[in-house]
């Protein structure tokens, strides 16, 4: 490895005037940098360690009936929580789909939405082209292997996913992401959060130099309680997704009165489902047919790569069975 | 009491799970540095610079070698034209050609794994680079008839074409396989330390010590009496580590330029290119049937790749040989394609896994194709001479694992209709196959030491692979010598004790077992031979009714005994030394393999095509099984394995630049505990002298 210094933060405001160093980063649960920096796809010279940062791993009700998430939270600890899985089952289970019980034990909320692709040509320990790597090299994947990459809003520049699962389900909360930054507090909406590769694929997110983040927060949700997440992955563990969906609806004697879908594994952010969510209104949970057609709506933009064609099928069916899932708890 | 056949644990057991037990790279060799491989990012070409002058000054640095300043490699023989220890013949650091993504081009030596492991990334490498030659459909024309090397490449009993060609029943398909990566637990890994004296003690990662030995005497020019090898404990082999690859030998030199010990660990990246592979194949398979399923002939083509240097074979068409009987004949025949990659390697299991998915999937066509169940087709082609060989079978219950098998599994609810069996939205699918390996016949050497406080030593240049070698030999001895098994100490691992076979394609029970035994009986033979020098009964007794047992030499019915201590003692001997030495006849008067027959049920969820293992029953006929434990951890691997390969397991090149993609857990995917159900293995087999 690379030489790197490591040092505790002492306090949140220390901890962002820090930060200003761009060859600083901080390290919370550590599971996605120390792989990261051993296949040399980031090398920071500076390691903050803020796990010692007071306050930031509570979970919490929050006083308009939704849940505070620390961003030092464990996701195991935000998994089993009781509130977490009464309010919203759809994190707790895209958390327990995710990563092995070690990892879960150690790796922190917030660093989890902050973990970047599993592209293979990213994490090819000696550097494969790639311009989320190495911005101006090249898109290995774009006509390479490209089997488990995006089929929405990919650029020529970069094809990636993004990885995590917890986020697909707060991207269909629409949940917010708490943010300290050099400017005081800033509440980020989750699907503000993630960004799609454009021209700087480099950038995963709209974070600024120096930005903590301290918490995510899901609103109250009248769907939240009727949530599903449903990964669909090679083997039955220990796997990254290849196509999943988190869901919520509410329903009405069989009929949804809103739904929220989003799914992983088809973007470079958690995909909302925008378009199906508005044809859902109304429909019954029993139209299999209609519900079909209202999936299909958000599909007719997918532009699938090479070898990843069967996401355009294969993701329809796992947003129709998350959403009987999920209705099936209303 | 006797102890073969018991499900003794292993030996060294809560040693592995206390973490207590020592393996190659947790050695500690005073004074050791610490040496990192630098590999090519390109897969054909040449480095037309390597800038070494960041990595020399970074700290802790104390030698960055390449191909300019390596000391010269004795050329090796052709790997593959014989049974010859070296994985591959391209010897590292010897000139600035480029062959394969992953090939070492760089060695740092330095005072820390972390600034060897830095150094290595400040070494700037400027290369002429060609476009890669890849395996696919373009290459697979450019396949070649390679030269013998385990068993001929090809094979014809009879005329199969012929046959198949006149057949009421005919099946034609191709099978591919992918290329698949060993994967142990524990990377490979080598100690290197010379003495003053121009001895070299290497602690390598290795299934074939004395192989070992042999190449890096070879390779280095020294004699082979110079050169130890020590591997007292692997953590799972594989085949990976049947064979000796760069990094021993870049290893070995450089403690000797350096004058001090190395130690070199492949990261789990290099675990992909610096040791071998299971080669992809494509695999042609023709058979010819009466209406009733009786076979008249089997065609069985298979092409793999290998790298640009060698000539690898995997034996894919090996298993028809003398799986089936064909009344009109048996064709087989392999070819290679040279691209850019290492050279393969046998992969558990070698050779016949590979085949066995085409063969037995083409039969279960023929199966469909006629309306015959899958399990009377097998029976009805079962035989009693082997096809190829002419020999009759030492032992085959073939019949007994397809039987028995079944019947465990419940075969006989089976419908054979697609998607006729379901379980809730999913479908149910089950299937079944019966399977042949080579059995191994490898001279080896083993010493039996009866020490005077009558307890016994074992010594055996043979290996533990995590198999539980050291426990079988155990309990070997233990009931030879008549003694409890704790009574039985146990060392391996070691050129100095005598010398024994590669641990490869499940050999090690089979021979260095009996090179055990053979060295027990000789020191138990020297004990009843001491007993009648004495003053008693003994003298006057027949031989045969002397027996060993409980630690005592006893005369059957007479109430005469003397224990193993009184024995030495009365004798004023300080031990007993028995040598064996197995040294079977390359080919025996029959033809000798190892049995199975296996049965599967799978889950499949339609709407989102996953297919999920549910059930399973192996069947197999390997002989007489020593200790039923670790034999069901052979079976039950063996198994697992299987899985991996049928469902998951595949090592992707990415055609752009002929590298394998994600060289790690996390991409190359093996199975998980939640991916295997409870597993039912059985053994029907008898002892096959």
């Amino acid at each position: 490895m690379h030489p790197f210094t490591l040092s505790k933060a002492i306090d949140p405001a220390s901890a962002i005037s820090a930060a200003q160093d761009p060859h600083l980063a901080f390290i919370a649960g550590g599971t996605d940098l120390i792989g990261l920096m051993k296949d040399r796809a980031e090398l920071p010279e500076r390691l903050l360690d803020i796990n010692g940062l007071p306050d930031m791993d509570h979970i919490e009700p929050t006083s308009d009936g939704g849940l505070r998430i620390g961003a030092l939270a464990r996701m195991s600890d935000a998994a089993a929580n009781v509130e977490v899985r009464r309010r919203f089952p759809v994190i707790s289970e895209s958390l327990l789909f995710a990563a092995s019980g070690q990892l879960r034990n150690m790796a922190s909320m917030g660093g989890n939405i902050m973990q970047r692709t599993r592209c293979p040509y990213f994490r090819d320990e000696d550097g494969l082209p790639c311009n989320k790597r190495q911005p101006g090299s090249g898109c290995s994947a774009r006509y390479g292997l490209n089997r488990t990459q995006a089929i929405f809003g990919w650029s020529d520049d970069c094809v990636a996913t993004h990885a995590s699962d917890v986020a697909v389900a707060f991207a269909a909360l629409d949940a917010n992401v708490i943010v300290h930054g050099t400017t005081g507090e800033r509440s980020i909406p989750f699907t503000e959060f993630h960004c799609l590769p454009g021209k700087t694929p480099e950038r995963d997110n709209v974070l600024r130099r120096g930005d903590l983040i301290v918490a995510i927060e899901v609103p109250a949700r009248t769907e939240g309680r009727a949530s599903y997440y449903l990964k669909v992955r090679d083997r039955q563990s220990y796997e990254f997704t290849l196509v999943s969906a988190a869901v919520a609806v509410a329903v009405n004697t069989g009929r949804i009165m809103s739904a929220r879908l989003a799914m992983g594994g088809v973007a470079h952010k958690p995909w909302r489902l925008t378009a199906t969510e508005g044809e859902l209104r109304g429909l019954s949970l029993s139209d299999v047919d209609a519900l079909k057609a209202a999936i299909a709506t958000s599909f007719t933009d997918a532009r699938p790569l090479a070898h990843n064609g069967f996401k355009v099928e294969l993701g329809q069916r796992v947003a129709l069975r998350a959403l009987q899932i999920a209705g099936g708890r209303a | 009491m006797k102890v073969i056949g018991r499900p003794l644990s292993r030996i060294e057991g809560p040693l592995k799970v206390t973490g207590g037990l020592h393996y190659t790279a947790d050695i500690k060799v005073a004074g050791a540095a610490q040496g990192v491989i630098v590999s090519s990012t390109i897969a054909n070409g040449r480095t037309r610079s390597i800038d070494t002058n960041g990595a020399e000054r970074a700290p802790g640095v104390l030698a960055v070698f390449t191909h300019r300043n390596m000391p010269r490699m004795n050329p090796t023989p052709k790997p593959w034209s014989h049974l010859h220890p070296h994985g591959q013949s391209y010897l590292p650091l010897q000139d600035d050609q480029i062959l394969y993504a992953g090939q070492p081009i760089a060695l740092v030596v330095a005072a820390t794994l972390n600034e060897a492991t830095y150094a290595g990334t400040l070494i700037k490498v400027e290369y002429d680079s060609d476009p890669p030659v890849v395996f696919g459909p373009e290459t697979l024309k450019e396949a070649v008839q390679p030269p013998r090397f385990l068993w001929p490449v090809s094979s014809s009993v009879g005329n199969a074409d012929k046959a198949i060609a006149s057949s009421p029943v005919r099946i034609e398909q191709t099978y591919s396989t992918a290329d698949r990566h060993h994967n142990p637990m524990e990377p490979h890994a080598t100690i290197a330390t010379w003495d003053a004296d121009g001895m070299l003690t290497l602690y390598e990662t290795t299934q074939h010590i004395f192989g070992t030995k042999e190449l890096v005497s070879i390779v280095l020019g020294i004699p082979p009496e110079k050169v130890n090898v020590v591997c007292e404990f692997l953590g799972g082999g594989f085949g990976c580590k049947g064979y000796v690859w760069p990094h021993t030998l870049l290893t070995a030199l450089a403690a000797r330029e350096l004058r001090i010990p190395v130690r070199v660990q492949l990261t789990r990246a290099q675990m992909y290119s610096m040791v071998g592979h299971q080669p992809a194949s494509v695999q042609t398979i023709a058979l010819g049937a009466a209406t009733n399923g009786k076979l008249n002939g089997i065609r069985h083509d298979s092409v793999s790749p290998t790298s640009v240097f060698d000539n690898y074979i995997e034996y894919a068409a090996l298993c028809p040989r003398s799986l089936w009987g064909a009344s009109g004949g048996i064709a087989t025949n392999h070819q290679i394609v040279h691209v850019n990659r290492n050279t393969p390697t046998p992969l558990r299991a070698p050779h016949e896994a590979l085949g066995h998915f085409a063969l037995e999937s083409a039969l279960d066509e023929l199966a469909y194709a006629i309306g015959i169940d899958p399990v009377a087709l097998r029976l009805m082609n079962d035989i009693e001479i082997d096809p190829d060989s002419g020999r009759p079978f030492s032992t085959r219950a073939m019949r007994k694992c397809l039987i028995e098998g079944a019947a465990r599994f419940g075969w006989e609810k089976r419908t054979p209709e697609p998607r006729s069996m379901r379980d809730g939205r999913y479908l149910v699918g089950q299937g079944m196959a019966g399977a042949i390996f080579t059995h191994w016949r490898l001279p080896a050497q083993a010493q039996v030491t009866l020490r005077a406080d009558g307890s016994a030593l074992v010594e055996a240049g043979t290996h533990d692979l995590g198999t539980g070698t050291y426990t079988v030999m155990q309990q070997i001895a233990a009931d030879t010598l008549g003694l409890p098994a704790e009574k039985v100490n146990v060392r391996l691992g070691n050129t100095r004790l005598p010398k024994s076979h590669p641990s490869i394609g499940s050999s090690t029970m089979a021979n260095a077992g009996a090179s055990v035994m053979l060295a027990a009986k000789a020191a138990r033979d020297k004990a009843i031979e001491l007993a009648r020098t004495g003053e008693d009964v003994f003298v006057y007794s027949n031989v045969d009714d002397i027996v060993v047992r409980d630690g005592k030499v006893v005369l059957e019915g007479r109430n005469f005994e003397i224990t193993y201590e009184e024995l030495l003692a009365r004798n004023n001997i300080s031990s007993l030394i028995g040598d064996g030495n197995y040294d079977p006849i390359a080919e025996g008067p029959k033809a000798t393999f190892s049995f199975s027959a296996v049965f599967a049920e799978v889950h499949v969820d339609p709407d989102l095509g996953l297919v999920r293992l549910s059930r399973f029953v192996g069947a197999y006929d390997c002989g007489r099984v020593i200790n039923p434990k670790t034999a069901r951890s052979q079976g039950i691997g063996g198994i697992i394995w299987g899985v991996g390969h049928a469902l998951l397991e595949q090592s992707e090149t990415d055609p752009a630049t002929g590298r394998y993609l994600h060289q790690n857990y996390s991409g190359y995917l093996v199975p998980t505990s939640a991916d295997i159900p409870k597993l039912d293995v059985i053994f029907v087999g008898e002892f096959d002298e």
